[in-house]
């Protein structure tokens, strides 16, 4: 769409209730995903598709991951003269293990970047449940309906204690946002568009009570500020802790399902790095798996995740586990039921292993020369 | 704009219509190679990692897909505020305008280029070859011997020396002779079409050359032999590594297959002289339930279900169900339909090969199959 109208403003600080060696060192916004992605992919990546050329990202505490990653924010051609990527400042206990999604004191320390901007909306995202969907369809839904804000949501496909649910009303209208979603309730995907005066207005009145979050702060005003809903059909996937981490993953293993995320219209789009294609050696045995670029197999890899430049030697045996970037498992070595962060190196004929129940998960390791 | 030791210009605006159906419709160093790499990638990464920042690409031939895959050549580390990447196409001036008639004439229109850098040596590259060099070694030779012009060469083997531009040299490694694929060669080192120039020199030389009525203004047939005439200090460089041509489709072929096996002597996955290229962000490759891999280099955004071997699959490849791919190239987006054989074959960009045909020999005396970017071949054809 030529004239895009609105702002993007994504919360990277949100920390998982669950304390995980996967989210030690940073927040869940830059956990690297499906090989070769970390979720903040996902919100940049949609909003790229709908030519959102400015966008404010609030960090984490921990930000170190995430600005390596985003950097000038030239990948999503966000390194722009007029926008661009603003990495605005969080607070440090900002969306925290209270499960706030948008609080409502980062809204207020970022009022600059809604006070310059000269377009209608803002969206709003999350950075923890993921998807793949067309944001101008959405912006043209909420624009042709006069509401105030427009939050999205799908079916839940499961239970979430951790995501919030919709109760929606006549003509779509939410008249509640509970904490909390059970199987076949409306879930919300964290995402919203919301008029960018509407904002403003919230930020004056609300001022007060900006301890909480921006949907809390407001539930008794749902009716005047008229606040709507959006069903999205497609893929919803959401990662609240090292559980539902594993078992999305393997979720999106199958084709049928990293299909409805991975869209070619639609691109996701992540940091480009050069590694050459994957090489599969001769003895190599990989069913079932999704390899990234710069990995080198000689062994055995079956129902895995394979991020960038992980080396499995021959002998090695790698089985329903999610491998990240730079690790290494030597001949004989068994791996299963595991995740393994960055940088690990597994010894000769060494056994790591999980249960189906019971993931194993091994931290990142320093990096190896 | 500040001075440069060293610029390159890069002559990339052949048609290489000996890659036939590969060159169709794209440049030939537009042409994918190595998986997820166009031909191109090579010299440029060169470039860069021999911090040679400033490079003029030559494009004649059907540019366009070039043009966009260079963009800003912020791919390679060359989108500086000072020199980077320009594209140098043929022009219009107020006499007119020409295609570029040869190689020396292609630097020749464009020798303002250089002079805006006021370099001290010109280095002259064509896009074809798949190397890895450190052009600076190349440079310090050339400042040690006082050099007008160095010239890269390599040994060839004997018995193949007829195919190439041959230079003969003394024990200093000073250019005596130069011949054009000589019946009886008495020198192995053959030209790798890599010049050093002193830019002065280069600047003389091809003003000459532009106005001389018989000359067909290329650095081989013209340039290198007259400089040789009048007595100028030509040196050469001798390389020592992997250089191989990927111009021809048998060529093309072995050169890809060069980079399979355990230890190949052309390896992509060398950090420290990394090959750097323009990518589109696909996914990893899913390998299916049943599918067989083996010897291959698979890149993102590949499906495969069949059986692959000593291959390579190019970003989106598919491979479905009971396919068999074997000592074969695919090149983007082509696609192996069910039950389909194919062997000792290039695919083209977005090439099918639908359900159950059989294409290509494992016969090496036969040529290698070629299917076009964008052919669908079915049964039958």
């Amino acid at each position: 769409m030529i004239n895009n109208l609105a702002i993007g403003y994504i919360t990277a600080n949100y920390i998982s209730r669950e304390a995980s060696a996967l989210t030690q060192e940073r927040p869940l916004a830059s956990i690297p995903f499906m090989g070769r992605y970390r979720l903040i992919d996902f919100p940049l990546s949609n909003m790229m598709n709908a030519d959102i050329k400015t966008v404010g990202l609030v960090m984490p505490g921990n930000c170190r991951s995430i600005i390596d990653h985003v950097g000038s924010g030239k990948d999503w051609t966000l390194d722009r003269k007029k926008g661009g990527l603003f990495l605005v400042p969080g607070n440090a206990y900002g969306t925290s293990k209270r499960g706030m999604r948008f609080l409502l004191r980062d809204i207020i320390a970022n009022v600059e970047l809604f006070r310059r901007s000269t377009k209608p909306y803002v969206v709003m995202m999350g950075s923890n449940i993921i998807f793949n969907l067309d944001l101008d369809e959405i912006i043209e839904a909420h624009r042709t309906s006069g509401a105030g804000v427009t939050m999205i949501y799908a079916i839940a496909q499961r239970d979430q204690p951790d995501a919030q649910s919709l109760a929606i009303g006549d003509r779509g209208r939410v008249r509640e946002v509970r904490s909390g979603c059970g199987f076949g309730e409306c879930k919300f995907m964290d995402a919203f568009i919301i008029d960018r005066r509407l904002l403003l207005n919230i930020i004056e009145d609300y001022a007060t009570a900006d301890y909480l979050d921006l949907f809390d702060a407001i539930r008794s005003d749902f009716e005047r500020i008229d606040v709507c809903s959006y069903e999205f059909k497609g893929l919803m996937v959401g990662i609240f802790n090292q559980k539902t981490y594993y078992d999305r993953s393997m979720d999106l293993l199958r084709p049928e399902t990293y299909d409805r995320l991975f869209q070619p219209s639609r691109p996701i789009i992540t940091k480009a790095h050069d590694a050459a294609p994957a090489k599969y050696n001769a003895g190599c045995n990989v069913p079932d798996s999704l390899i990234s670029a710069g990995c080198v197999i000689k062994g055995t890899v079956r129902g895995s995740i394979l991020s960038r430049g992980v080396v499995v030697e021959s002998g090695a045996k790698v089985r329903n586990s999610i491998i990240m970037q730079g690790c290494h498992v030597c001949a004989g070595a068994t791996v299963e039921n595991a995740i393994l962060d960055k940088n690990n190196y597994v010894p000769e004929n060494t056994e790591l292993r999980g249960t189906l129940d019971d993931t194993l998960v091994i931290g990142k390791a320093p990096i190896r020369r | 704009m500040s001075r440069k030791e060293c610029i390159a210009m890069l002559l990339a605006g052949g048609q290489g219509s000996r890659l036939g159906a590969l060159t169709q419709k794209i440049a030939k160093p537009a042409v994918s190679f190595g998986g997820k790499f166009r031909i191109i990638d090579f010299a440029l990464s060169n470039c860069t990692n021999s911090g040679i920042d400033t490079v003029g690409v030559l494009t004649q031939y059907r540019p366009y897909l070039l043009h966009s895959y260079i963009g800003s050549g912020e791919a390679w580390d060359m989108d500086n505020r000072d020199g980077g990447v320009s594209i140098l196409p043929p022009y219009a001036t107020q006499d007119g305008g020409a295609w570029y008639a040869g190689t020396a004439d292609a630097i020749t229109q464009n020798i303002d280029y250089i002079k805006g850098y006021d370099p001290d040596y010109v280095l002259i590259l064509s896009g074809d070859h798949l190397y890895r060099m450190d052009y600076r070694k190349m440079l310090e030779t050339h400042i040690a011997h006082g050099a007008e012009l160095t010239v890269s060469v390599m040994p060839v083997p004997w018995e193949e020396a007829s195919r190439f531009g041959i230079l003969t040299t003394d024990d200093d490694d000073r250019i005596v002779k130069f011949s054009e694929k000589p019946e009886a060669p008495d020198s192995n080192l053959a030209s790798m079409g890599i010049y050093i120039f002193s830019k002065d020199v280069l600047i003389e030389v091809l003003e000459e050359d532009a106005v001389d009525q018989r000359s067909s203004h290329d650095f081989g047939n013209d340039i290198i032999p007259k400089m040789l005439e009048e007595g100028r200090r030509l040196y050469t460089y001798e390389f020592k590594g992997f250089w191989k041509d990927v111009g021809t489709i048998a060529s093309f072929h072995e050169t890809s297959m060069d980079l399979l096996g355990e230890h190949p002597e052309f390896d992509l996955f060398d950090k420290s002289f990394p090959v750097l290229s323009n990518i589109t962000t696909r996914p990893p490759h899913y390998i299916g339930p049943e599918a067989r891999v083996s010897d291959c280099l698979i890149s993102n955004g590949c499906r495969v279900y069949g059986t692959v071997t000593h291959s390579i699959l190019s970003t989106d490849a598919i491979v479905h169900e009971r396919a068999v791919v074997e000592d074969s190239v695919l090149l983007p987006g082509a696609e192996v339909k069910a039950g389909a054989h194919v062997r000792r074959a290039i695919l083209g960009e977005n090439a099918v090969v639908e359900e159950g045909v059989k294409l290509g020999s494992i016969d090496t005396t036969r040529d290698t199959a070629v299917v076009g970017n964008d052919v669908v071949i079915g049964k039958g054809e």
